[in-house]
């Protein structure tokens, strides 16, 4: 119990190292600071959700839904869905208020090892390939315009992905600051392009261009199946919602700024998203969305012309910042993997003078560039994404379970249970539907690899590597040894504590 | 990790920081005496008594970081990540500058020409139709072939079979509805298939609203035509229409004669009126808006005449000037290309290309223009270093490859193409439409095979006329169909517009229609038919397949060198290769009688060639470049590796539209 004492007294005293050490000019121990605001808040959200897919991903919605009516509803629904999705996280996020998205949830509801399992694979797997998907497609609309009717070589996709992930994680290891300035900056980006696409639009609205919304229901899927596929395909432009979990600790003011953004976030994402596709569909007949390769520059093209170059730059600017946002939250949950143990230590370490998640934005950014170079990752990596859905239900069933087992626990925000129960249902369709509407024996080898995760969880945790010091002095990342690990008998007490170091 | 490597602090550090004496103690003293904390001299003496571990405070660390040791392999590190990323762009952008031009569709595919009325027949009125063509699109897939050339079916009278268009906004009933053909275009392009319209400017058919206006002398549609005072039996001039006979008919109703190229039922559209212009114009805006992928521009030689209405010379100065009543028998000067009509292609060119800014959605432009000799007149439509016109004129000259068929003849035959192809153009090549004979007929059976492997391995884009992939021939058909099958029997083009033989079934699985169809079946379709042969790996189909595929995969086939390497009587033989690939191809086409070729002094060739595909079934895998025997009507497809190039040495004897380059390294193309 000694041991246990000590660490709760330097994790007290960290905060309060961390508050010192900045009025002193001189800082002490080394921690992620607290300059999150709700503008910023927004922008991670708004930013990390319009990735490429408002630009993508009509199409595949159209083609689940068959007709224009249908395909906006949902549309529509999807951002209902995030809304939710994200209410439940608000919840946990003010109960926890631990940086690292599902984990710190996961441990504090089913324990350690599921904890683990969602580390390892997201770790691994998830963030850095969807770092490397999201770069990739930065660097094929950065390239195809030079390729008119070709698709480019993939040496040059490749080239400029790993370029975009080698300048993201340099500016993310260099600078919060920094890495935020780009994020909002790429947000501004996306959302200018987003209201160009809008107000054009409009104002073809505007011009009597409304032959597509006539009958808009008729030819409707009324299979369950293609409409579940369409909710997926929707839902991926809406991936994200859960990125301001990932950073609940550098947030100012959490207990405001964290539900505040979500509920600004998501709906505004919603509505632009809404108002993309109408823009979309007075150009564009249903059969013309189905068969443009990317919808947004066919757009660009009829639409802008001679501006229609406005389009893919935009494309490109938003993709990477999605990237940027993608790191930065990948940073924070492999550091918190880290930190608790789940991963070599190593990760968990925080750049002295930089206050960046150095090593563990340096690991993600290795394995993003990584998983970049074999030919056909997208394939495989899709089939993790079932995985995505997995996860994000159990978080809400967490949160069903917490209701139960940590009454005590204060909630600063409280949502109806019905809730999480509706998104928590929502994500065993989403998980199941693609594996019954077709079984592939990929599935088996995902779950196979995810499970196989438990078989390095000892070595990972036990085993100690002594060239890590030497990197840990080369990155100037001391190891963050006063705040403690997430051990089951000491969570509770350091969450009263840092509440109380709050309050 | 040695075991002697393990000192004291490494034991410590085994034990975690939290047990660590050292580490509590560097932790606690800031919180004790804050004030002191700070980078003194004192302090360092105090932390270098210390070995670096794991779970050092910061001040410790800070001190070995600065180290030489430390410090500069993170400098060279970090600017080496610098450096990479700088290196990686700079790489992207060389090759962004350095690619060349990639090749538009109608570059990559063959052309395949849909005769609508023969493809097939899906309501089994023994007429082919568009739901047909969309039934039979996986055909495509099979040969690997993206465009697709549909002969017309705007709604028409039907006297020239579709070339004479009484509503250029509709589609005949005979082969559907306008939603028949929307969805034929949707499902074309859903399965990545570009569909090329025939667009008809040079006359409509007298049945059209226009026509009937301009006849009883409607404004604006009066002078829609060309109408010039005449009598009854008196002409203004000499000139004979294509189908024979004079071009000028009576009206008696506005009591005037029409002009008409083609048919009397064909009036000539009067490409003088700015109206038409920009009628015609408009047609073309309608269907690129549906989203047609090109069109060819049938017959654009005839659309402007003379004013002056001067007698044309005869090829015969003493021939009897009443006797005069065929195509061939005057010089066209006054009414073949004339001056004005590619300033008019040209702004149609300009229309085009406002559909064309999406990436892909190139529009196509095709000239139909038999110019016989006057090859330059046909090259004038790849347009000028100022004006782009088409993408390219249709060359017939292998259309005249059975007129005295031999090795020769061919090389012949390509190379006035090539060696009169503006430079950077893209050559291509046509055996077959739907007004000449087949070539399985005209060449012999026996030569099929090879005339199929030397359309799909010549630079350029081929053009398949529906059957030649099965290697159909012309059938003689027992009720003559064609209006000019009608005036003079032996130039009826019924016999190579027979009904596609898609099985052996009823009506050689065309149509249903169990009265007959419109034109008869081959007799031979029982074998000869598309079923039987996708069974069969060495039919004419499949042979066509597997070269189709391989020029959409080989470089060297695709946008590669094409060298002439030898022809004779029998044999042609070209080279096919690509600067910084390996891989090369020699084409050897028989077109005379068996015999063995001896390309010993091709000192770029290795000795040993290996057979890739063989038209007639040999055992032999691979040749001896001096002794390459072939047989009638043989076609060989060699393959071979080397790093000698042929060209560099054979400038005359080669051609290449765009050079490019092949980096192995990379898998990428660049200028060079």
């Amino acid at each position: 119990m000694d041991g246990e004492k000590k660490k709760t007294a330097t994790n007290n005293g960290s905060i309060k190292g961390v508050v010192e050490a900045k009025k002193q000019g001189q800082p002490k121990a080394a921690a992620l600071q607290k300059n999150v605001g709700l503008l910023s808040s927004i922008c991670l959200i708004v930013g990390t959700m319009i990735g490429s897919g408002i630009f993508i991903s009509p199409k595949s919605v159209l083609e689940g839904t068959g007709a224009v009516g249908p395909s906006l509803c949902v549309w529509a629904a999807c951002g209902v869905l995030a809304t939710l999705g994200a209410l439940c996280y608000a919840e946990l996020g003010t109960m926890i208020t631990k940086s690292g998205g599902e984990y710190p949830y996961l441990m504090e509801g089913f324990g350690p090892v599921l904890a683990y399992l969602y580390s390892w694979t997201t770790v691994i797997v998830l963030k850095p390939s969807s770092f490397a998907i999201i770069a990739l497609s930065c660097a094929e609309y950065a390239s195809t315009p030079f390729y008119p009717g070709c698709t480019p070589p993939q040496v040059i996709t490749k080239c400029l992905a790993a370029a975009c992930i080698l300048i993201i994680t340099v500016v993310n290891c260099l600078s919060v600051k920094l890495a935020y300035r780009v994020q909002n900056f790429f947000t501004a980006a996306k959302l200018l392009i987003i209201v160009i696409i809008v107000v054009s639009g409009i104002v073809l609205l505007a011009q009597g261009n409304t032959q597509n919304f006539k009958d808009s229901f008729t030819g409707a899927s009324t299979s369950f199946g293609t409409i579940g596929l369409a909710f997926y395909n929707g839902l991926w432009a809406y991936d994200g919602w859960n990125q301001l979990n990932f950073i609940t600790e550098e947030l100012k003011n959490p207990y405001r700024n964290l539900p505040l953004a979500i509920i600004i976030g998501i709906p505004l994402v919603t509505v632009c998203y809404i108002l993309v596709n109408i823009a979309y569909f007075t150009v564009m007949t249903p059969v013309e969305l189905l068969q443009s390769p990317a919808v947004a520059v066919t757009f660009g093209d009829r639409v802008l012309y001679p501006l229609s170059w406005v389009v893919p730059l935009f494309v490109v600017f938003s993709t990477f910042g999605a990237a940027n946002g993608s790191c930065f939250t990948a940073g924070r949950l492999t550091y918190v993997a880290g930190r608790e143990g789940h991963m070599v230590r190593i990760l968990s370490y925080i750049s002295v003078k930089r206050y960046t998640p150095a090593p563990a934005l340096m690991f993600n950014g290795i394995l993003s560039i990584i998983y970049t170079i074999p030919a056909d990752i997208n394939t495989l990596i899709n089939y993790f994404s079932f995985a995505q859905w997995v996860f994000y239900g159990l978080t809400c069933a967490a949160l069903i379970v917490m209701r139960f087992t940590r009454k005590k626990l204060h909630r600063p925000v409280k949502i109806p249970i019905i809730i999480p129960v509706v998104v928590v249902i929502v994500s065993c369709y989403l998980v199941l539907a693609p594996i019954i509407d077709k079984p592939e024996i990929e599935y088996l080898y995902c779950t196979v690899f995810i499970v196989g995760g438990l078989l390095l969880y000892v070595p990972l945790i036990h085993f100690k590597f002594n060239w890590i010091r030497h990197i840990t002095i080369m990155t100037e990342v001391p190891p963050l040894m006063n705040t403690p690990r997430c051990s089951p008998r000491g969570r509770l007490t350091r969450q009263g504590r840092l509440r109380q170091g709050h309050e | 990790m040695s075991l002697t490597k393990i000192t004291n602090i490494d034991a410590l550090e085994l034990e975690d920081g939290v047990q660590n004496a050292a580490f509590q103690e560097d932790e606690d003293r800031p919180h004790s005496e804050p004030a002191i904390v700070s980078f003194t001299g004192q302090e360092e003496v105090a932390y270098t008594q210390i070995k670096p571990y794991a779970g050092m405070p910061k001040e410790v660390l800070m001190l070995y970081s600065k180290q030489a040791r430390y410090r500069v392999p993170r400098e060279i590190l970090f600017w080496l990540i610098i450096v990479c990323t700088l290196v990686l762009i700079g790489v992207t952008i060389a090759i962004v500058a350095l690619s060349p031009r990639c090749l538009s569709w109608w570059q990559v595919s063959p052309v395949y020409q849909v005769y609508p009325r023969s493809f097939k027949d899906s309501n089994a009125d023994g007429v082919g139709d568009l739901k047909g063509i969309k039934e039979k699109l996986s055909h495509f897939d099979y040969l690997n072939i993206k465009a697709i050339w549909i002969s017309p079916f705007y709604k028409s009278p039907m006297r020239d079979f579709g070339y004479d268009v009484e509503d250029f906004r509709q589609i005949d009933p005979l082969f559907g509805t306008m939603q028949d053909f929307d969805d034929l275009l949707a499902s074309m392009h859903d399965k990545g298939l570009k569909l090329i319209m025939d667009y008809i400017p040079n006359h409509t058919s007298d049945e059209h609203i226009w026509f009937q206006l301009s006849r009883n002398g409607t404004e604006p549609y009066k002078d829609y035509y060309i109408w010039v005072n005449c009598t009854e039996d008196k002409p203004p001039n000499n000139w004979v229409s294509v189908f024979g006979n004079s071009t000028w008919e009576y009206d008696e109703t506005r009591k005037q004669c029409y002009f008409h190229q083609f048919l009397k039922e064909q009036p000539d559209l009067n490409f003088r009126n700015p109206l038409v212009i920009q009628e015609m114009t408009d047609i073309i805006h309608f269907w690129l808006q549906k989203g047609v992928d090109g069109f060819r521009m049938d017959a654009v030689k005839h659309m402007l005449e003379a004013k002056h209405l001067r007698n044309e010379p005869q090829v015969d100065p003493d021939q009897d000037p009443s006797t005069v009543d065929t195509e061939f028998e005057l010089f066209h000067d006054y009414t073949y290309s004339q001056l004005g009509l590619h300033e008019i292609l040209t702004n149609w060119r300009v229309e085009m290309d406002i559909y064309s800014r999406e990436p892909g959605r190139h529009r196509f432009m095709v000239i139909e223009s038999y110019d016989y000799e006057e090859i330059e007149k046909t090259m004038r439509y790849y347009g000028t270093s100022y004006a782009t016109e088409s993408d390219f004129p249709f060359n017939f000259y292998l259309l005249d490859l059975p007129d005295a068929l031999s090795g020769n003849r061919a090389k012949e035959l390509v190379d006035v193409w090539m060696k009169n192809m503006p430079e950077g153009k893209w050559p291509n090549w046509v055996v077959g439409n739907h007004d000449k004979p087949r070539i399985a007929t005209s060449a012999g059976r026996e030569y099929v095979r090879a005339i199929n492997m030397m359309l799909l391995t010549l630079p350029g884009t081929p053009t398949t006329y529906y059957g030649e992939e099965i290697g159909m021939v012309n059938v003689n058909v027992s009720v003559i169909q064609d209006p000019f099958g009608k005036f003079n029997p032996n130039n009826s083009r019924d016999p190579q517009r027979t009904p596609m033989q898609w099985s052996d079934k009823i009506n050689a699985g065309f149509s249903d229609n169990e009265t007959g169809t419109w034109l008869d079946i081959a007799p031979d379709y029982d074998t000869v038919n598309v079923e039987a042969q996708q069974a069969d790996s060495n039919s004419i189909i499949s042979q066509y397949r597997t070269l189709s595929l391989l020029r959409g995969a080989e470089l060297a086939l695709s946008r590669g060198w094409f060298c002439y390497v030898r022809s004779d009587t029998n044999v042609f033989a070209y080279l096919r290769e690509m600067d910084g690939k390996q891989n090369a191809f020699l084409v050897v086409l028989n077109f005379g009688e068996d015999t063995e070729t001896d390309l010993l002094s091709v000192s770029e060739l290795p000795d040993v060639l290996t057979v890739h595909l063989s038209t007639t079934p040999i055992n032999q895998k691979t040749f001896s470049k001096s002794r390459i025997p072939t047989s009638k009507g043989q076609g060989l497809l060699l393959q071979y590796s080397t790093n000698k190039r042929f060209h560099s040495n054979h400038a005359s004897e080669c051609y290449v539209s765009e050079k490019a380059c092949y980096f192995p390294a990379l898998d990428i193309l660049y200028k060079c």
